[in-house]
Formats: C-alpha cells, sequence, structure tokens
C-alpha cells in the first residue's frame, strides 16, 4: 500500500446544462420540476456517423466527455477505464423490449442487444481508445458512479494504476421515466429530473489539476449512530474534524421526503457546516453523485460557490472554498462520502 | 507477492447441482445438466439450457420466502448460493455489518421486465416489480436477506461480472477496507438475453462443444455462486476452516470489438498474464485452466491463442466446464471458480463434455476423466466488449 | 430491378441506422463490407434480419451473407431469385 496523493485533472459533464461546459457557473439553464433530456453537443467531433450508427445518446454522451476528459487532462493514456451506470444502456434496452413484447420472439434486431448492456460504455471507450488496461462497469442505482470511483480509489493505494478514467452515465427515456414513475423510482414532486453524463481524469501527478482527492467511502444503511460512527472515523482517517470542512455537498433534490431527510442526517453528523446542492440545477438521475463530483471538483477549482448552490441563505459567502465533502445519499439504504480537497 | 487472500465459504448453484457436493458428484460423474427448456417460458424450444431445476416458488419455499414476497429468480439464486458460503464460513448475522458483498449481474431483473413490460406502459398491473428492474436491486433484494452488510455494491461487465466482483472484493481486503467480503454473481435465464443471442447467432441447438471442431455455439445456463474471500488475520483469529487461496487476479480489456474477441486474444493474454505475475507465480506452475470456453467459433480461436501465447508449447491441461452448465453468463466467473476450488480440493481435473475432434489453431481440451494433484488453477471469464478477467487460485498448505 | 435496388437501399439505411445517407450516397456496386461502406458482422446479421422480414428469405448461417451482401446489386439479384414475400 503507497499513500499516493490522487488529483483530479478534469471533469466533464453533458447533462441539463450547457454540455462539455461551466457555463452553469455563473449563466445556469433554470428548470421547472419535470423530467427534461440532456442538452447534447454535436457528436461529429467525437464520432464518425458511420461509426455512431449503432450508438445510443449514452454512448455518444460518454464518448464525448470521456474525450473531451482525456483532452483536457493532458495524458495520453490511462491505466483504467472505470464506468458507473445506474440503469444502463436503457434507450436500447427499451427498443429490444419493446420488440419482444410486441413483436414476438422472431427476428430481434441485434445491435439493440449488443448495445443494451451496462459494460458497452467502458469497453467502447476502451475501444476507441485502444486501451487494454482495467476495464470495469457498476451499476448499483445511485451509487454506481460513486462504486466505479472507489475501484479506482483502492487501486491508486495498491500502486496498481497511476491514472484512471472514471465516469458516470446515465441516460432516460419518456417510456422509462414514466416506467420508473409509476413504479415510485424517479420522478417525485418538486424535483427535476434529468439525465447525465461524467467523466473525470485521476492521476497521481499534481499538473494543472483541478483538486486532489483526498478520500472516498462508500457506507451501507446500517441507522444513524452507526452511520456517525463510520462518518467520524473518515474524517479522521483523513487528518480532519467535522469543523474544517467548508462546505457538504447534498442531494438536495425539492422532493420533500428527500430533502427531510438530508436535512435530519447532515444536522446529526456534520452539526451546522454549511449545506450545499446541486440538484436544483442539474436534476436528479442515477448518476447524479458524479455531477456533484464534476461540480465541487469545478468549484474549488474557479475558487467561487455559485450563491444557488446554497441550501441556507445565512451560510452565503464570498470565501474560496478549501474543501468539500460530497455527502451522497441513495434512497437512504447507501451512501457514500467523498472528500475534495483544493 | 503479496499477502494471500483466504477463501473460507464458497455456495454454488447451477444446472448441475443446488450446492457444492451435488456439483461435485456431477462434475465428476460426467453428467451434463443441460438439457430441454423447462421454467423459462420462451418460443425458442429449439435451443438446450442449463436451468436450475427449481422454479421461482420452490426457490422461495426453500428460502422461506413468502409467495406474496417480490422477487427475482438472479436474487433467489444468489440467496441459495450465499446461504451455502455463509454457512462454510461459519458466518452469524451478527457478523455482516461488519462485511461487504459485491455481486456481478446484467440482467437483474429483466426476468420480470419481460414478462410485465406491457402492463407497465399501458396499466398499473404488477407495477409493484417495476423497482427490481436494476441490477442494484437484485443484490441488495439478495444481501437483505440475510442482514445488514457493511458495504453492497454491483459489478456489470457481462459475462466477467462475478470474477470482476472477486477482485474488487480482493482490492478491498488488500486495502484494508474490510476483513471478510463476499463476492461472486448470479443471473437467470430471461427470454431477453436468450434472443438476444439468438439475434447475434450465436446459440447452438445441439449441446455445446467447446474447444471442438464442429463447434457451433453455445447454450446458455443459469446460476448463482458466491466465494467468502477474507484476511489471513481474520481467517487465523476466527480458526476458520481455509478452502483454497485467491492468489492472484487480472482483468484487461480486449478493445478489439463489442461483441466479438480479437484473433490474437490480446485481453484473454494480459488478464492471464496479470493473474500469474501477482501471485509470483511461473507459467510451469500453472496445473490447470477452467477455460472461458463457450463453444463458439470466435471465442474458442482467440481463447487458444492467448493461452499458446502465453504458455508456449507448455500448456496447462484446460478444459470447459461449459457443456456441464452452459453458459451462465454473469454469474459464470464465480460459479467455476468454485468448481476449480472443488478440483483443487479433490484432486481431479474437470472434462470437456461433447469433445471429439481437434480444431484448427485450438488447444486440446482435457477430455478423459483425470486424477491429479493441483496446485495451481486458472479460471478464466470474458465478457462482451472484450472484458476479460482471470483469476489464479490455489490449493491452501498449511505452513 | 432499378426499382427494387432503390427501395434496398432504403431499407438498409433503415435498418442500419445510416442517419446522413441517402440511396443515391450508395453505389450498388460497391462492396457493403471493408472498403465501400465500411459495414461489419453485425450489420451482416441486421441484413439477415432484413432479408428475412421484409422478403421471407431466412439465411441459417451468417456465412453465407459473405456471397450475398457483397453489394447492393447481388444482394437485390438474390432476393429476386428467394423472394417469398
Amino acid at each position: 500500500m503507497t499513500n499516493k496523493e490522487i488529483y483530479v485533472l478534469s471533469a466533464k459533464q453533458i447533462s441539463i446544462q450547457q454540455p462539455l461546459s461551466e457555463e452553469w457557473m455563473n449563466n445556469p439553464t433554470l428548470y421547472e420540476p419535470a423530467f427534461y433530456r440532456s442538452i447534447d453537443p454535436s457528436f461529429k467531433e467525437y464520432v464518425s456517423p458511420i461509426e455512431a450508427r449503432r450508438m445510443g445518446k449514452i454512448l455518444k454522451r460518454a464518448l464525448a466527455t470521456s474525450k473531451e476528459a482525456l483532452k483536457a487532462s493532458g495524458l495520453e493514456t490511462v491505466d483504467a477505464i472505470v464506468t458507473g451506470t445506474g440503469y444502463g444502456c436503457i434507450e436500447n434496452t427499451e427498443f429490444f423490449l419493446d420488440a419482444l413484447s410486441k413483436e414476438g420472439e422472431q427476428l430481434l434486431k441485434p445491435t439493440y442487444f449488443m448495445q443494451s448492456t451496462h459494460n458497452t460504455i467502458s469497453s467502447l471507450i476502451a475501444i476507441q481508445t485502444k486501451n487494454h488496461g482495467y476495464n470495469a462497469t457498476y451499476a448499483h442505482k445511485g451509487i454506481s458512479f460513486d462504486s466505479a470511483l472507489y475501484d479506482a480509489y483502492l487501486q491508486f493505494r495498491l500502486n496498481k494504476i497511476s491514472s484512471a478514467l472514471v465516469g458516470g452515465h446515465d441516460e432516460m427515456t419518456e417510456t422509462f421515466y414514466q416506467i420508473l414513475k409509476k413504479g415510485g423510482v424517479i420522478g417525485f414532486d418538486n424535483e427535476i429530473c434529468g439525465e447525465a453524463a461524467v467523466s473525470v481524469v485521476l492521476s497521481d501527478k499534481q499538473e494543472n489539476a483541478l483538486c486532489k482527492l483526498s478520500g472516498h467511502k462508500i457506507i451501507h444503511q446500517q441507522g444513524i449512530e452507526s452511520l456517525k460512527e463510520k462518518v467520524a472515523k473518515f474524517l479522521q482517517g483523513n487528518g480532519k474534524t467535522c469543523s474544517d470542512i467548508d462546505f457538504i455537498l447534498t442531494g438536495i433534490s425539492g422532493y420533500k421526503e428527500n430533502d427531510e431527510a438530508y436535512m435530519l442526517e447532515t444536522k446529526a453528523l456534520f452539526g451546522d457546516r454549511p449545506l450545499l446542492k446541486y440538484k436544483n440545477l442539474f436534476g436528479d438521475s442515477f448518476t447524479a453523485s458524479g455531477i456533484g463530483f464534476y461540480v465541487a471538483a469545478q468549484c474549488l477549482k474557479s475558487g467561487f460557490v455559485p450563491r444557488n448552490m446554497f441550501v441556507n441563505e445565512k451560510d452565503i459567502t464570498d470565501k474560496k472554498p478549501d474543501n468539500f465533502l460530497i455527502f451522497n445519499r441513495s434512497d437512504g439504504t447507501n451512501y457514500s462520502l467523498t472528500l475534495l480537497e483544493k | 507477492m503479496t499477502a494471500p487472500i483466504y477463501i473460507t465459504g464458497c455456495g454454488v448453484v447451477s444446472a448441475i447441482g443446488l450446492n457444492q457436493k451435488e456439483s461435485l458428484e456431477t462434475l465428476m460423474g460426467e453428467h451434463s445438466g443441460v438439457g430441454q427448456l423447462t421454467y423459462l417460458k420462451t418460443e425458442h424450444k429449439e435451443f438446450p439450457v442449463g436451468e436450475v431445476k427449481l422454479s421461482d416458488a420452490e426457490m422461495r419455499n426453500r428460502l422461506g420466502i413468502s409467495d406474496n414476497a417480490i422477487t427475482t429468480r438472479t436474487a433467489l439464486m444468489g440467496m441459495l448460493a450465499l446461504d451455502e458460503a455463509l454457512k462454510q464460513a461459519e458466518i452469524t448475522p451478527e457478523m455482516l455489518p461488519e462485511i461487504g458483498f459485491i455481486s456481478g449481474t446484467t440482467v437483474g431483473g429483466m426476468d420480470m421486465s419481460e414478462q410485465f413490460y406491457l402492463d407497465y406502459i399501458n396499466n398499473d398491473a404488477h407495477k409493484e416489480y417495476i423497482s427490481v428492474h436494476d441490477c442494484g436491486n437484485c443484490s441488495e433484494m439478495t444481501a437483505k436477506h440475510f442482514g445488514d452488510f457493511a458495504f453492497v455494491t454491483t459489478l456489470s461487465t457481462a459475462c466477467s461480472s462475478a470474477a470482476n466482483a472477486i477482485i474488487l472484493g480482493a482490492n478491498m481486503i488488500r486495502c484494508g477496507e474490510a476483513e471478510i467480503v463476499i463476492v461472486g454473481g448470479s443471473e437467470c435465464i430471461t427470454k431477453f438475453h436468450l434472443n438476444g443471442f439468438n439475434s447475434l447467432m450465436i446459440l447452438d441447438t445441439k449441446p455445446c462443444r467447446p474447444f471442438d471442431a464442429t463447434r457451433n455455439g453455445l447454450n446458455l445456463g443459469e446460476g448463482a455462486a458466491y466465494l467468502v474471500l477474507e484476511s489471513e488475520k481474520s481467517a487465523k483469529k476466527r480458526n476458520v476452516k481455509i478452502q483454497a487461496v485467491l492468489s492472484g487476479y487480472g482483468n484487461a480489456c480486449d478493445a478489439f470489438h463489442q461483441t466479438a474477441s480479437s484473433p490474437d486474444g490480446e485481453g484473454a493474454y494480459r488478464a492471464m498474464k496479470e493473474a500469474l505475475e501477482i501471485a509470483g507465480v511461473k507459467t510451469t506452475e500453472v496445473d490447470y485452466i477452467n477455460a472461458h470456453g463457450t463453444g463458439t467459433p470466435n471465442n474458442d480461436v482467440s481463447e487458444s491463442q492467448a493461452m499458446m501465447r502465453l504458455f508456449g508449447n507448455n500448456i496447462p491441461p484446460a478444459s470447459s466446464t461449459k457443456p456441464f452448465t452452459g453458459h451462465t453468463t454473469s454469474a459464470s466467473g464465480s460459479i467455476e471458480a468454485v468448481f476449480c476450488i472443488l478440483a483443487l480440493q479433490n484432486g481431479f481435473l474437470p472434462v470437456n463434455l461433447n469433445y471429439s475432434q481437434a480444431m484448427d489453431d485450438g488447444i486440446i481440451p482435457v477430455h478423459q476423466s483425470t486424477k491429479k494433484d493441483l496446485k495451481h488453477i486458472l479460471c478464466n471469464a470474458f465478457g462482451f466488449g472484450g472484458n476479460d478477467s482471470s483469476l489464479l487460485l490455489s490449493k491452501f498448505e498449511q505452513k | 430491378m432499378d426499382e427494387l435496388i432503390y427501395k434496398l437501399k432504403q431499407e438498409i439505411i433503415e435498418a442500419l441506422n445510416l442517419e446522413d445517407m441517402t440511396p443515391e450516397d450508395i453505389d450498388e456496386n460497391a462492396s457493403l463490407f471493408g472498403e465501400g461502406l465500411g459495414l461489419d458482422s453485425i450489420d451482416a446479421l441486421e441484413l439477415i434480419v432484413l432479408m428475412e422480414k421484409n422478403y421471407g428469405i431466412k439465411l441459417q448461417d451468417p456465412n453465407q451473407g459473405k456471397e450475398i451482401f457483397k453489394s447492393v446489386k447481388v444482394m437485390a439479384e438474390f432476393i429476386q431469385q428467394n423472394r417469398t414475400k
């Protein structure tokens, strides 16, 4: 094991905000609670039309954010490609399920099937960037991106890798949005529901880094007391006390039940440390925590926190942030803690 | 060389048995579990499959789960396997809050989604099944049946999912993030991927024949298996019996094509090489390779090439156990790892059933039952997209 | 024949999702795979589905496609001789 430092060299997103840009920090696009699909850039730059012929939206977005993140990192190649996706390639899954259900079990299109599996994303990036390194995909609800990050984080600590491309990618179709809403999975009152594609490049080299990844932990729910203990241990392990944390970045979204739980738990865990939110700008998605990571990294780099991210008015400050603790709560079942520092 | 990762418990469910004992008897007795389709409702009766010989209701009954409960077949098979693994490793519910659980699956709750999809769109019938569609839900459902784990996540790298779950678990232990992590995978056959594989024209209407000149595709199978990975310190402290050692593992990407393997088996070669390097084991020390060996023309050539590149003229005995179980897709990495552990413990080489005639540019698999003392076994699992992983399983020897 | 070739081009564009192409862009004598249009083995499977769906021709062995899918013209000739619908 090594105590190798891990730096975030780049972070790129395609979401309901302007794609591949940090325009949202000064001039965000604002939304009313509802479901919105991402604002897509032109993909021609990232993939030729003939190559794109079989790709769903999620794959094109993953290629665009990955290629941009790699370019911005200055690295030619990475040692590992790890992706998190809560629901995977929904669009092609829907096409195949739909044909199977309506047209029966004959004459189904192979393209829909082969582009429906979750690992298509990571492997496509590997094929396109000719990368034979470590390659894996996680699909675990709202901690899919966190799991991918965790995998890379462990391998840095074991000195198995010195760079990684970590992604979080989820798309949502109108049909699946309606289905999942019916099932009580997404689409809650007063909440913006979006899509998200995030790619970040991590490295043990500091040059031009956005920030440092100091710690990362995933916790499975076992009650608030156990959570308290684990949060305390996490902070201690990173040489921090609660008061050292500048901002707690939460997944407060506008949905009452979620927000009340967040308020109660953050109070118990972090007292009155200033709380921030980002889902009011980017919406919720299974990859929202990846957006949270991107947001925190960009705020640390640019040295300011947009005012519309503050949960409580009293906390609004122009202070340059030194660190962010991303506190991700997925259905009250899974939690993750990510400490990013300047 | 790094600190060893011990395996202190296993559980396995597949077409050849509902536990290790039944699996061992069937492997040694050379009886295939592949046969005519019984449980899955599909038009495609022409394809032989390796189904687990229990209905969902029978599994619920064995597990003491009420018939009204919302379950998926993948989770139910997972619970059966996890139960056996926990018992063998002497893990009690009070210990779970310190233990991680990592499962691999790709279809998740698709068995339910494909039955009720039109209802989901058109009405409210069966809407309680919507939330069990995703992969993560299967792992949560499997874990929840036993209690509260410290950590739960899901790998989804198609047919290497379970192997990659094993790799993450090993890395967690090596980082000191946990003393015990339970790893593996589960996957039921669904109409969705049976039709998907059929659309890719890689299913054989006859029993599959890996590494045979006449091979013409794979048979689908299903099942689940979990391994209890444990640090040396914890295993000693608990004084639990050590079943085998996970001494190496490798993951690489073929980076060639979404559904085909490269002609030179680059990903497979790198994965196997890395597994040996981590362990500090030489190619000449490998006693057996449990090949991915699906029986598709493409896989078996590519995997053979990778073995030839790595082992030169001294390729160890190798076989595919998929003619026994069918291709258990996401679960194959852990199911076959358990078979390897049974082979290590009982000193035999599993036979490559249905083999008759050597293929061009390929290996000749083990086709006669052989008793042999085994120390190191490589176990391969490759997925679509070139997600290739290899595990090195070794016999535990008391120092 | 010309009519069938044109229709087939439209069907290929749709089945393979060649978004930015028109029938005029496809040379009926050019190779569909490799150098020409640059299609691959998965496209071949899609073309097999297309032939069965639209013309009632069932290919059992994907290798048969190699000859038939040489060019749009060859494919059209094969369809004309073997179609059942």
